[in-house]
């Protein structure tokens, strides 16, 4: 299919090291005009750094990019990140470069705002065309508005209208529906399927399995920093992309068993944030991992971070164990024995410090500030949880702040796994993970389950609630709109309770 | 805690842990992020040593030794409020308040509410100099995490209001001066002195008082729940509230911690001076940061030591005194001290950066 196409890229034996990593190990990657090539992998093989190279924000140890122009390929030997711009190379990043204080309008043409005559910035111009652009998009945000009033979607998408402005023949996509609800989805593939057909060659680098053969052309697999695949879309079945992508077989990607449910351990009642939240309330056992899904918005990750002690005005009765609990600052949810996984991974961690305190920051509270910190003992844990979750590299002295996106949430994961935690509070835990960090991160939530530990597992992905709930609350505009007991729903059902009333897709 | 560690996994994936190297590379590079500030050291006492003959006499490097301590030890505090993600401007006219009312005290007696208080002996003079750098930490804290106020502009205005207080307090005059000196005792007491000017076994007491606080303080960061907090609120406030952590009392105490040590360094500065006066040390609180900056701490908080704030401070005093040695005018000194501050963190950021990413 892509016989007459021409290059548009071709990176050949690309090879770079890290400090005790071999992150790439001499990977061949190329891009035809009018062609959505999918970079798959799991966190660490080597997807972004193989676009930071392409970027020119890191420099290669060795290999060759040739990237096409009018006059076919060129050579191309150190990139920057302006020489990158000049290639027409667009990037849209999982970690957004918006200006939070400036306007939609201001972000899409930051260092080119259109300029009247006299040299003064065209308002009116700049307002109008970036509506335009956002129109092209098909969303709906105002171009006047601050970046920073905009729900993480609709930033996503600016993100992309101003990498678009510069009309790029090459747009690198990273994860970028990780926030999107999926009408948002639909029309980013919609406007991705009218680029291609326009000529543009577009690497799509995402977790999503599902996502791959709605959208590409062709697929990559890099495992461990080397090349597995390169295969047309249609060629390939989600099988053999998670066997290529984790080395393995996967066969239980779901490890959920029944349990023993247990006495009440969580108990909410009337619980009510301003805004937010109204009158949720629900009981969750020992043992049981409670499902809450909701369209963005509805409350699910207010109602998440209520639980942590994360949302103080929060009217209503929370018991734990049967005992009412004020649940004023996290340390009150942390003594109860909850610990919560940010929706953020970057709320988690503390970057510059090393894995072990990282896993035992969480039991800082618990005490006096002024007592001796048991160093030996931290990085036996550290040592014991690195190998169990597979922390890799395993170098306990580096900051965590090295390690790759998966990895990192492992180590967070830890933090509640080496303290004796009765309640996790789960908000979107396999956000941005790939497959393999998945699986393990169930296997986890099924482990706990087993011994005791309630889960309330939010999540925007529906397949994981039905595979790993043992019942799913459907919030909807901050209420519980339906209670589905395992086996009960299918994804439509929890898609038509989430968004019975005048959804609008998923903006605010 | 203690609790089985059931095999995650039955079949066997990845590649197993594997033995870690005894050389770990991130040895050597957390090294290297102080050895900028070291280098410097090195550079300056070896060509200092060549330069002037008077450089490495004994009486030479007690002298720095005494006249690094003031630095050293409100660098001290100054690094614990760096690392918190904090800055605390109002150290030197912390000193000079407390060293103020403690002077005041000890060598005159004072009516307050009609009752006669003073001259109070040293350990007393101590103590209240103490609580005073205490409640100005206080005072900063709170106005920091309650008032909800940025710390540059909090200690900012703690800074001028601490300045004008000790005025009110001495009446702008040194202490003791002969108009404020009573026939009761007129001098400060002799054990004051010692702590600034006196030596043990030829060792300057205010540079034994100043290595005394590094390796307390080096102890607190690494060993206890404080210490490790202070790096989790500087290092990710958002990581450090989600786990638990009381980021308002961590800062409180932080700053209260700044407060105490300055008290102490204006002690120490008003024993060497034989004198305490409401503008004594000014300036010291911009040394105090440069210091810790050359160490190799990070501005944004969450990174910095106190070894390297130590080798830091250092680095400033040896300069200040080898210029004097060589007879560079006080004009050109404070030129080359500021060029010299800004290298020093040239060359780190840019080392920083080649070990760094």
């Amino acid at each position: 299919m892509a016989e007459e196409r021409r290059l548009l890229l071709r990176m050949e034996q690309i090879d770079k090291r890290f400090p005790g990593v071999h992150a790439l190990d001499h990977v061949d990657f190329d891009l035809y005009e009018g062609e959505i090539h999918v970079l798959l992998g799991e966190n660490g093989a080597g997807k972004s750094t193989l676009m930071k190279i392409l970027s020119g924000a890191i420099s290669r140890d060795s290999g060759r990019i040739w990237i096409g122009g009018r006059e076919g390929l060129v050579e191309v030997s150190d990139l920057t990140p302006e020489r990158t711009r000049a290639l027409g190379i667009g990037m849209v990043y999982q970690e957004l470069s918006l200006v939070p204080y400036l306007s939609v309008a201001e972000n899409i043409f930051l260092g080119g705002l259109p300029r009247t005559r006299w040299g003064a910035v065209d308002w009116a111009q700049t307002y109008h065309r970036a509506w335009q652009r956002l129109q092209d998009l098909g969303v709906s945000i105002d171009p006047r508005a601050q970046v920073r009033e905009l729900s993480v979607a609709e930033q996503q998408l600016t993100e992309i209208a101003r990498v678009l402005e510069s009309h790029p023949r090459i747009l690198v996509l990273d994860e970028p529906t990780s926030a999107l609800s999926d009408t948002e989805r639909t029309r980013l593939f919609e406007l991705i399927r009218r680029l291609r057909d326009r000529g543009v060659g577009i690497i799509y680098i995402s977790h999503r399995l599902a996502e791959i053969p709605l959208i590409g052309d062709r697929v990559t697999v890099l495992r461990d920093g080397k090349r597995i695949a390169t295969l047309p879309v249609t060629e390939v079945d989600e099988d053999r992309l998670i066997q290529m992508v984790v080395g393995r077989k996967l066969t239980e990607q779901y490890p959920w068993r029944n349990n023993v449910r247990g006495e009440a351990l969580l108990r909410v009642e009337n619980l009510s944030l301003p805004g937010v939240l109204r009158n949720v309330s629900f009981t969750l056992h020992e043992g049981e991992i409670v499902g809450v899904f909701g369209l963005m918005g509805a409350g699910q990750n207010e109602l998440a971070r209520a639980l942590c002690g994360l949302e103080p005005r929060y009217t209503g009765r929370i018991f734990i164990a049967n005992q009412l609990i004020h649940l004023r600052h996290p340390w009150d949810a942390i003594r109860q024995g909850v610990g919560l996984l940010p929706r953020d991974r970057r709320d988690g961690l503390v970057p510059l410090l090393p894995i072990p305190p990282n896993i035992t920051l969480g039991q800082l509270c618990l005490g006096s500030p002024f007592r001796i910190l048991n160093l030996r003992q931290e990085i036996q844990i550290a040592n014991t949880y690195v190998e169990r979750l597979h922390i890799h590299p395993p170098i306990l002295n580096r900051p965590v702040f090295y390690l790759s996106g998966g990895n990192q949430q492992k180590v967070v994961l830890a933090r509640w796994l080496c303290s004796n935690v009765r309640l996790l509070v789960l908000d979107d835990p396999t956000r941005g993970i790939d497959v393999g960090a998945k699986a393990e991160v169930f296997t986890l939530m099924e482990e706990l389950s087993q011994r005791g530990v309630g889960i309330l597992f939010v999540s925007s992905e529906m397949e994981e609630l039905l595979a790993m709930a043992n019942r799913i609350l459907v919030l909807r505009q901050g209420q519980i709109s339906a209670e589905y007991q395992r086996g009960e729903a299918t994804e439509e059902d929890l898609l038509r309770s989430a968004s019975y009333e005048k959804s609008n897709g998923g903006s605010r | 805690m203690k609790k089985k560690a059931s095999p995650l996994k039955q079949q066997p994936m990845m590649s197993p842990p594997m033995a870690r190297p005894r050389f770990n590379p991130e040895t050597l590079r957390r090294w290297a992020v102080q050895m900028g500030a070291l280098l410097a050291l090195l550079l300056l006492v070896g060509y200092l040593s060549l330069a002037s003959p008077h450089f490495l006499t004994p009486g030479n490097i007690a002298n720095v030794a005494r006249q690094t301590a003031v630095t050293t030890i409100l660098a001290a505090g100054q690094t614990f409020v760096i690392l918190s993600g904090g800055i605390d401007l109002s150290v030197a006219a912390t000193a000079g308040l407390s060293a103020s009312v403690a002077a005041v005290l000890m060598t005159s007696q004072v009516w307050i509410l009609g009752v006669p208080i003073g001259p109070v002996p040293f350990g007393v003079g101590m103590i209240i100099a103490m609580l005073v750098g205490l409640l100005v930490g206080l005072l900063n804290g709170l106005i920091i995490t309650k008032g909800r106020i940025p710390d540059f502009i909090a200690t900012l205005g703690t800074l001028t209001t601490m300045r004008g207080i000790a005025l009110l307090v001495t009446g702008g005059l040194p202490v003791p001066s002969h108009l404020t000196a009573t026939e009761l005792r007129g001098y400060l007491p002799p054990e004051l002195i010692w702590m600034g000017a006196g030596d043990v076994f030829g060792i300057p007491v205010a540079g034994l008082i100043a290595l005394g606080v590094i390796v307390v303080g080096w102890c607190i960061l690494r060993y206890t729940a404080f210490g490790r907090a202070i790096y989790a609120v500087g290092g990710n406030r958002e990581a450090a509230r989600v786990s638990g952590i009381n980021i308002d009392r961590t800062k409180i105490m932080v700053y209260m911690l700044s407060g105490l040590l300055a008290a102490l360094a204006g002690m120490v500065l008003t024993g060497r001076l034989n004198s305490a006066n409401a503008l004594m040390g000014e300036g010291e609180e911009l040394r105090s940061i440069a210091a810790t900056v050359i160490g190799g701490a990070n501005l944004f908080g969450g990174q910095g030591s106190l070894l390297g704030t130590l080798i830091g401070a250092l680095v400033i005093g040896v300069l200040g005194n080898g210029l004097n040695l060589l007879n560079v005018s006080a004009f050109w000194q404070r030129v080359i001290q500021g060029l010299v501050i800004i290298g020093v963190v040239i060359f780190d950021q840019w080392r920083r950066r080649r070990f760094g990413a």
